[in-house]
Formats: C-alpha cells, structure tokens, sequence
C-alpha cells in the first residue's frame, strides 16, 4: 500500500477499495434514482390521465345537467373565450345538429360515447362523449397539453429523488472516506517509514476487517526485528572476534621483521602461519555458521516443507553412513593424543536433511570431544532409533550421542557454551567458540535439537542431538535387524 | 623495566612477550585476571599491559582493584573492545593509555615509553643527568657527547636508576627490572652490570648506599 510498492506494481492488476466502493455506490444510487423516477414519471403520467379523464366525465355530467332544460342553439364561444380552458367542448342534438362548441380546432362531428382518442390536423386528442337526454356532449383535450400537465406532475414529484441523490452520494462519500481513514493511517505510517525502523503500528481505531492483516504485519516486523538483531550482533562479534587473530597476525608479522639470525626467522614463520590458518579457519566457522543461520531462519518465517530450508539440497540421509565416515576421518587425531574413538552402535537410518552440513554437526561433535579429552581417554559415538515418544515425532527419533571422558562442563556453563563466541574460562584448549553454536544452529535447521549434560558412563561430556523421523522414512529406513 | 603482561590470546602473548623481550624489557606473561590479580600482588611492575576480555575475571575488574589498593602502577589497556563508552570506562577507571587491537607494535612500545617517562615524573624524552644522557626510543647512550655502547642488561639496570635520580634501588629491586618469572638469576649479576657502568660512564654516576642499594645522585658533588 506505500507509494514504493505502488510504483513497482504497475503493470499488475491493481484497485483501490475506496475508489470502488464509491463507485459501486454512487452507481447504485444513480441506478435507484433513475428507476425511481422513470416508475414515479409513469405513475404520475398515468394518474394525471385519470385525472384529467375524471375532469372531463364530470364536465359532461354538469352539461348535460343544463342541456335539457334550455336549449339555445347558436350560442357558441362562450366558454372557448375564457382564457387557459384547455378542454374542447361539443353539443349536438340528436338529429345531429351543433347546438355549441368552443373556440378552437374543429373536432369531427361524430362521437364514440365514451372515452377515445382522435386525430385532427396532426394533434392527438383524447374524447369524451355522453348522451344526455336530447343532446350529445362531447368533451375533449389536447393530448399535448395534458402531456404537458402530466410531464410537469411527474416533475414535481421527481423533484426530492433528483436533490436526494446527490445529497446521498456526498454523504456515501464522507461515510466511506472516514471509515477508510485509519487505513490510510496505517498506510501513511508504513510510507514514511525508515528502512530500519521496524516498530509495530499502531492497531488502535481499525477495524475488525484490517486489524487482522495489521497484526500480522506487525508479528512480521516482530520477527524481521529479532532476525535483524541477530544478524547485527552476529556481525557485531564476528568482528570483534576476527581482531583478535588479526592482531596475532600483525605482531607475527612484526615479529618477523625484527627477527635478527635465522631460527628466530624460522619459528618466527611457523607462527605467521599457524596465526594465518587460525584466521581461515575462524572466517570458515563464521561462513558455516551464517550459512546454518540464514537457514534456520528461512525456516522460522515460513517456508513450506518442499522448499529449500537450507543451504544445501534436502535429501534422505543414512546417518548411520555419515557418522561412520566422520569417526574415520578424525580417527587419526584420536590416535595421536591416544584417545579410544569409537562408534560403539548405530542403527541404520535415516533423516531428511543437509549431507554437508550434518556431517559438520558430527565433525564438530566428535573434534570437540576429542580436542577436550586428556591423553589416554575415550570418545564413544552412538546413534540409536527411539521409538515413537509423546515427545517425539510421529515416527519416533534418531538419537546420536557423542560421549567423552574429558573433564565435561560445569553445569552452570552448560548452556552458555553454545552461544557464539563463548568459551569456557580458563580453558586451556584453543578454539573459536563457534563449534557448538554451529551443532546448534544446524539441529535446529534441522527441527533437531542438540542437548549437553554430563556423560554418566564415560564421566565427560555427554553431546545428545534428537532428529525427528517422519512415520514414511522410518518405515522406508528400518533396515535395522 | 618489568611489565606484566595480561593477555588470553596465546598467539598475541607469544608474540607481545617475544617483541618487548627483544625491546629488552622484563615481562612476566599471565593469561587470565584472577593470575593477574596475584601478580599484582606479589611483584613490584614498572607498567601493566592488560587485555580487558579476560577469563575467570574482567579486565576491568583487575584495574579497579588494583587501583582500589592504590597502586600507581601505569596500565595501558590493549583491547579489541573499540566502544567509545568502552574507553571512557577503561580512562576512568585508572587506565593511563588506551591502544585497540590490531595495534601497530612501534605505537605500542611508544605508548609503553611515554607512560615509562611521565610514571618517572619526567615530560622530555632523554633522560640527561651529569653529563650522561640516555635515549629509551632508539636506545643511545652517550658521556658528554660521546657515545657508548651499553649491553641490554646493563641498560636495564641504568634506566631505572637515572630515570630518577636521588631515589635508592635496592639490589632485589633491580634484580626484578632485570629478569622475568623463568630467567635464571645469578647471585652477584647487579653488581656486574654496575661494574661495567661505572668503568664505561665513570665511577661518580651510581653511588652505593651500602647495606641498602644503589642511586644515581640528585645534585652533582
């Protein structure tokens, strides 16, 4: 409804409600008023005939009440001089001969008794005619002049409709425009409205058909907000994290200029570059992490199922596959600080989701239980089908448990430590403290969630992440014996 | 000079540690507040270095405390926080100078140089007392004009002491300018170094108080 989205929206089908209601309105009324005034043009038309009609019956009545009486033929003219008479009136008597006729246009002399309608010399004019005693009277008028009567009649009757109408329009148009008014209040609001600002508008004064649309708008900037904020303080500490490993680089750097024999020069290099892998490797956490965000996120507004809820492809994984690929993998690491990794079980089945990204959530895992156990210990990897729970999907649940025999979290830490950034005081390890909030971020792209507590069998930390498996893919999955 | 360093970040402190021992200063290296806190404690500094987002406790909060006890120990707050609010908070807490990361290491070690000067009381950069004369920025010695080479250590042990002339050091005291927590100390290595002064800037600049320690003479007699 801005003025923005008005210019881009040209071309495409568009209509104001106001400038149609008036219209529909306004054409109702204009449509009402005519057929009124056709109906009451006729129906005035048609009384003023029987009116007019119900004159001439009388007039021939109080004639023929004189005729017998006196009989004066020759005088004629008499009425026709009266100014404004607009009635013909004939006499005859019996025989044939006019006893009287008023001036004007000369009507035939024959009479149909009763009413009729005649044409002389081009003018139409309506006939009454009676026989009273000796004589005939005949009275007749002017069609013209009775339509003139009659149109003038209608007239006065139109009159009220012809000024009501227009008044009724005024009116319609006042009504309609003050019941749209917090409408386009809510539209001026929205039109100057910065591109930061993404407070809520006001719902006081709409009405019941527009507050819905402005509340969910509202509920829409409500997330937008939280979905900006998150991305404001997401940049906000990324780049407060990436000074950190620049500073590094910039006093190797230095260091290396001012190294003077060449085993300085060369441990001075070493340290560059592990301070540059340090640095790729904390903007390629960001980047993943931002990634499983902007996923996540997609999802919380609203997607449906079949779209793309993340950033890579969504297909049926046998996690069981992928868990065993990722412990290969970090197998090596293991070996080398002496640490026992193992799968100790895993079903076989499978999930929906992001081949990459899940085997990052696993990596993670199972690198941050390794890099947090002591030399000598243990790391088991566990994936179990849980069957269909209150809790769980419909299909029940796949649970992968990530064990070590570390030194675990204290338990007032255990939530913090999946925020971005964050690491546990004192902590020896070096890392970004990104790991967990990417594990994090990629369960919930997944509607998974990742729980950590204490392990009760190895004593460390216990990382515990439960998928959702849907009532088709469990059944299609279980190939488990 | 000692300095105390306080930095979580290994890579920074290695190479911090490594450039101001190179600058010949005695730096002990702790990595989180509540280390530096105990070595505030126990150990006399010339200057703090001190990163703000600590472990175990804030940076500002070892500040505060120590200003709390009223030591006037210079602090110079190296910190990736840039705030403005953050560095009125930091000054104002008794933070004498404010560099943000990534800081460039000679702007560093200037800063370092400036609170090392205005701590001894002193605005001009050469220190000149009794015809020695001693530069701490590009580290030139000179008697009467003529110029002489002093070794690192040596130049630890004069600094202090003609950074303030009339006040007595005692031999504890320059022992500690000398070395950090790890160095191997020699029983007799102060007075080894006073030796090789005297014989290169002349017997009458350091004066022995026996029993107490060593001073550079306020008035020439």
């Amino acid at each position: 409804m801005s003025r923005p989205v008005d210019g881009s929206v040209d071309g495409v089908r568009r209509y104001s409600l106001r400038a149609r209601l008036l219209w529909f309105l306004l054409a109702a009324i204009a449509a009402a008023a005519a057929v009124q005034a056709f109906i009451a043009y006729r129906a005035a038309r048609a009384e003023a005939d029987a009116i007019f009609d119900y004159h001439m019956q009388q007039m021939a009545l109080s004639l023929r009440a004189r005729f017998p009486l006196s009989i004066v033929p020759g005088v004629a003219d008499e009425l026709g001089d009266a100014e404004g008479f607009d009635f013909l009136v004939q006499i005859w008597t019996l025989d044939g001969t006019r006893i009287f006729r008023t001036a004007g246009p000369q009507l035939p002399q024959r009479a149909v008794l009763g009413f009729s309608q005649e044409r002389v010399d081009g003018h139409s004019y309506r006939t009454y005619a009676m026989q009273g005693g000796v004589v005939v009277i005949q009275i007749a008028q002017d069609m013209a002049v009775r339509r003139r009567m009659a149109g003038a009649m209608a007239l006065r009757t139109l009159a009220p409709v012809a000024l009501m109408a227009p008044v009724l329009m005024l009116l319609v148009w006042a009504v309609v425009g003050v019941s749209l008014a917090p409408v386009a209040r809510a539209q001026r609001q929205l039109a100057q409205r910065q591109p930061e600002d993404l407070g809520e508008i006001s719902e006081a004064g709409l009405p019941d058909e527009v507050r819905p649309l402005v509340h969910e708008l509202n509920l829409l900037f409500g997330r937008v907000r939280a979905a900006f904020e998150a991305q404001q303080s997401f940049v906000a500490d990324a780049a407060h994290e990436l000074r950190s490993p620049l500073a590094a680089l910039r006093l190797q750097v230095q260091g290396l200029q001012r190294a003077g024999d060449e085993a300085t020069r060369g441990r001075m290099l070493e340290r560059l570059v592990g301070g540059i892998d340090r640095a790729s490797r904390l903007v390629d956490q960001l980047l993943v992490l931002a990634r499983q965000q902007a996923g996540a996120s997609a999802r919380v507004v609203g997607q449906g199922p079949d779209r793309a809820r993340g950033p890579g492809p969504w297909q049926p994984l046998a996690l069981a596959v992928l868990v065993r690929q990722v412990v290969g993998e970090a197998a090596a690491a293991a070996q080398a600080r002496g640490i026992d990794l193992g799968v100790v079980h895993a079903d076989e089945l499978e999930v929906q989701g992001d081949a990459q990204a899940l085997a990052i959530l696993v990596r993670n895992l199972v690198d941050n239980a390794i890099k947090y156990t002591p030399q000598g210990g243990r790391v088991d990897v566990e994936l179990r089908r849980l069957a269909s729970s209150p809790a769980a999907a419909a299909g029940g649940a796949a649970r992968l448990l990530v064990q070590d025999s570390g030194p675990g979290i204290p338990a007032t830490e255990l939530e913090r430590v999946r925020d971005r950034f964050y690491r546990i005081p004192g902590s020896e390890v070096e890392g970004s403290g990104l790991g967990l909030a990417i594990v994090d971020a990629i369960a919930q792209a997944h509607g998974a969630r990742l729980v950590l507590r204490a392990s009760s069998t190895l004593g460390g930390l216990c990382a515990q992440v439960d998928f959702p498996l849907h009532a088709g893919e469990a059944a299609g999955g279980d190939r488990s014996p | 000079m000692r300095i105390l360093l306080v930095e979580d970040d290994k890579m920074i402190g290695e190479s911090v540690l490594d450039l101001l021992r190179a600058e010949h200063y005695a730096v002990d290296w702790v990595r989180d507040g509540a280390m530096a806190d105990t070595a505030l404690c126990t150990q006399d500094y010339d200057l703090v270095l001190l990163d703000l987002g600590l472990p175990r406790r804030d940076g500002m909060d070892v500040l505060r405390t120590m200003r709390a006890r009223r030591q006037r120990t210079p602090v110079l707050i190296a910190t990736a926080r840039d705030g403005v609010a953050a560095r009125i908070e930091g000054l104002d807490a008794g933070a004498d100078d404010y560099v943000l990361k990534p800081y460039d290491l000679d702007e560093l070690l200037a800063r370092i140089r400036a609170l090392l000067r205005r701590a001894a009381g002193r605005a001009e950069p050469v220190y000149e007392h009794m015809g020695v004369s001693i530069d701490p920025a590009t580290r030139e010695a000179s008697v009467n004009g003529q110029p002489v080479q002093l070794s690192a250590r040596e130049w630890a042990v004069l600094e202090p002491l003609l950074a303030r002339p009339g006040m007595v050091l005692s031999r504890a005291q320059l022992e500690e300018k000398l070395y950090g927590w790890k160095d191997e100390i020699s029983s007799n290595a102060v007075e080894v170094y006073i030796h090789g002064l005297r014989r290169k800037l002349g017997s009458g600049l350091i004066r022995n108080i026996r029993g107490v320690g060593y001073m550079v003479p306020k008035d020439p007699s």
